[in-house]
């Protein structure tokens, strides 16, 4: 952090030209290296304020040829430097993204008949409509400016996520907004999405404005882990929140880490319907005629036997008829393919595919506990499920578990949230559930999305007090219908250009955030973005660290070294 | 430091932006190229100029003598005293002073036949050169027939020194700024300029 960016009353340039479809261009009048695009910026006129951040920093000249010969080695340097200062500048291209009126100086006479005017309306930020005039100066935000677009930490529902990147101003966070609708969390490998996710898992777990429901496909979140690159012990969510958070392992006698989980989940044969394995067509390298033989299947067994029935059968088992002939046995998958006129080489294929699926352990045809109950259970008592895969995180199983899960979990909302609003049983209304989804573009692809309902929380379950928490390195691939659902954006750094365009889509300003976004630090250094955020920003996300427990949590937590000790006491500097 | 006006010599011929006076060549204090000149027009109006060029003119006897084999140093000194032809002082107006008020507007008519030019003091020149934001520059800029870069770093040095005497170091370096700005758009003129203030060397 540079003096002059700290100096909250010294502006750093005017307003000279520019417009509100392109962007606003300013005279710097501070060397650039003291201003960094992606900052937040003030622009002050007489009876307006404007927001806006830099996009984008140009060297100039009033002519060419003073850019191109230095005037150094010419001219008495006293007599360059003037030069310099005359001709040669750095335009800022700002983009305005807010407004809010001041009214005239409160020390004016004009200032008493606005307020007249105006009654008891006081002012608030509205998406900028307008533009400065020339010269406007052009500031730092300073903390004032920060807390009056992104809230205050201390008040409610507001939750600080990181500095602003220059000044360290704190940057908070709407966390109502950002779970009314489906928000997502984007970012390459290594670029902090999971300790930045944390720390807003937290943040809701503390604010209790919502119950989670998450998705540990690397079972992260759940119990202490250790940092993969500095090797340090991160703490887990339950640790912190022992008696908020529930881990759930995937499997009978699963463990998490080593730890015994909370409960078990298995699902029962009878749970798995048709269109749950028409979802792992890719997974299982599934053929155009399953959907066929699924319906057979159903007709031939029902809804919840169809899975078990297909289960016993034996393909390509075989009998010796009163002829002497080999022929399908009863129990073989040939015999039922013939018996309902369904092609045999097709059933087999499916019958040695769904393998795979017969011999997934949580699969049982009676589960020793209705763990799916208990987690609706908990869902509802505004308890937080980590649903931990533990030795099961391969993508089929993250595929089945996770749709079959949330599947049944919509249907308990929708009906919860209908039989509130049809009053009839006077019952209360659902408690607001976030759905976290790691290696979202895995469900929610272009291929996917349409049968997952994943695409249908995305879409329509705001109503129903569902929303996801989408978190993933590869938002490309995420179906544009669900991107475009995603009220906040939190993205760290992306180095393909498909991901920043998808990142960016529907965005107003679009074009001038794709520089921003593509030269974010790789780490700890996140651009905030849509609905949910007042304006687009870049900022230095929070630590995830003892600080970051002690303050949310109003002491020390975890470990702390002797070094640390030490300099806290005052011992060492 | 120059405190009391000095009578330089008298004008030969006059326009609205410009005029020549004559001067002896023994003239104690002739004055030098960039020098701040004024003529009392009237009672109340004066107008401010800056010499720009000095020449002399010769005459049959100058041309005879210049033949000769050998000059004695008093028909030379007798030459210099008594010559007919004047030294000729080029002078472009830059100002005026009506009714005590500097300014950087021309006077509103000429100066007449011999009305008598003098240098002016180190506080009039302070005075002229701090009056407004430098405005006389464009008089000079506008010149194309002269050589602006030469006449800038001369008035430039005389002034500089002018106010240097009172404490004002930075007088220069805001006249510079300004001359900067004046001709940002002037790629050539601003390094002739420039060029030549920086012959001028730090002070």
């Amino acid at each position: 952090m540079n003096a002059s960016i700290r100096d909250k009353n010294k502006p750093i340039g005017y307003i000279i030209g520019g417009s509100l479809k392109e962007s606003l261009r300013a005279r710097l009048i501070v060397p650039p290296q003291e201003v960094r695009e992606g900052s937040f910026v003030v622009i002050r006129t007489s009876d307006w304020q404007f927001y806006g951040l830099i996009t984008d920093l140009q060297l100039g000249a009033t002519d060419p040829r003073f850019a191109d010969e230095p005037s150094g080695e010419r001219l008495q340097s006293a007599i360059s430097d003037l030069l310099q200062g005359q001709t040669l500048f750095t335009t800022l291209e700002v983009l305005p993204t807010l407004m809010l009126e001041r009214g005239p100086d409160p020390g004016s006479p004009e200032y008493a008949q606005w307020r007249e005017k105006r009654g008891a309306i006081s002012s608030k930020t509205i998406p900028v409509k307008t533009i400065p005039s020339h010269y406007a100066e052009v500031l730092p935000a300073n903390e004032g400016d920060v807390a009056e677009i992104f809230g205050s930490e201390t008040s409610s529902g507001y939750f600080r996520i990181g500095n602003t990147r220059e000044q360290g101003h704190p940057v908070c966070i709407d966390l109502v907004k950002l779970i009314q609708r489906s928000s997502g969390i984007f970012g390459a490998t290594g670029t902090g999405k999971s300790f930045l996710t944390r720390i807003i898992l937290s943040g809701l777990i503390k604010e209790k404005l919502a119950s989670l429901l998450i998705f540990d496909m690397h079972n992260e979140y759940g119990l202490d882990d250790t940092a993969t690159d500095t090797q340090e012990s991160v703490p887990g969510l339950k640790g912190k929140f022992p008696a908020a958070v529930r881990i759930v392992g995937l499997g009978r006698g699963a463990s998490v880490r080593g730890q015994a989980p909370d409960f078990n989940l298995e699902f029962a044969q009878s749970d798995i319907q048709p269109q749950d394995i028409e979802l792992l067509t890719h997974e299982l390298n599934l053929k155009d005629t399953t959907p066929a033989t699924l319906d057979a299947l159903v007709s031939s067994f029902g809804i919840e036997n169809w899975y078990s029935k297909f289960k016993a059968m034996k393909p390509g088992s075989v009998i010796q008829g009163e002829d002497g002939k080999r022929m399908p046995a009863p129990d073989s998958v040939e015999t039922w393919a013939l018996e309902n006129n369904v092609n045999s080489l097709a059933a087999t294929s499916l019958h040695n595919k769904m393998t795979r699926l017969f011999h997934l352990p949580y699969i049982v045809e009676q589960p020793a506990a209705n763990g799916l109950n208990e987690i609706i259970k908990a869902l509802q008592n505004g308890q937080h499920i980590v649903l931990s895969f533990g030795d099961h995180e391969n993508d089929l199983d993250y595929l089945l578990v996770t749709n079959l899960l949330t599947r049944r979990i919509r249907e308990k909302w929708v009906e919860m949230t209908n039989a509130h609003r049809s009053h009839i049983e006077r019952t209360a209304e659902p408690r607001q559930l976030v759905v976290v989804l790691e290696e979202a573009h895995k469900l929610l692809n272009h291929e996917m999305a349409r049968q997952t309902t994943f695409s249908t929380i995305a879409r329509e379950m705001r109503k129903y007090g569902v929303t996801l928490l989408v978190i993933d390195q590869r938002p490309s691939q995420i179906y544009s219908e669900v991107m475009s659902q995603l009220g906040s954006r939190i993205c760290g750094w992306l180095g393909d250009d498909d991901d920043i365009h998808a990142v960016l889509s529907g965005l107003a300003g679009r074009d001038a955030l794709r520089g921003m976004l593509a030269r974010l630090q790789p780490k700890e250094e996140v651009i905030l973005l849509g609905w949910g955020i007042p304006m687009p920003l870049v900022i230095q996300s929070r630590r995830y660290d003892n600080q970051f427990w002690g303050e949310l949590l109003g002491k020390t937590h975890g470990k702390v070294n002797e070094t640390q000790i030490m300099k806290e006491l005052g011992f060492q500097s | 430091m120059n405190t009391t006006p000095i009578e330089i010599g008298r004008l030969l011929r006059s326009s609205l932006t410009g005029f020549v006076a004559g001067c002896r060549v023994d003239q104690p204090s002739l004055p030098v190229f960039g020098t701040l000149v004024r003529v009392p027009i009237e009672d109340q109006l004066e107008a401010f100029g800056l010499v720009y060029d000095i020449h002399m003119d010769d005459d049959g006897l100058v041309r005879q003598l210049a033949t000769s084999h050998s000059l004695p140093p008093e028909v030379i000194a007798d030459n210099r005293n008594n010559r007919n032809m004047p030294v000729e002082i080029s002078i472009i107006t830059v100002g005026r002073r009506k009714t005590g008020i500097l300014s950087h507007l021309l006077p509103g008519h000429p100066p007449v036949s011999l009305d008598v030019l003098y240098r002016c003091t180190s506080q009039e020149v302070r005075d002229f050169t701090t009056t407004g934001r430098l405005g006389y520059f464009r008089h000079i800029l506008r010149a194309e027939e002269l050589p602006v870069g030469e006449l800038l770093a001369a008035h430039l040095e005389q002034a500089r020194a002018a106010h240097r005497e009172s404490g004002d170091p930075a007088w220069f370096k805001n006249a510079t700024r300004e001359l900067i700005t004046l001709l940002r758009d002037d790629y050539p003129t601003l390094m002739s300029v420039l060029n030549a203030l920086s012959d001028l060397g730090p002070e």
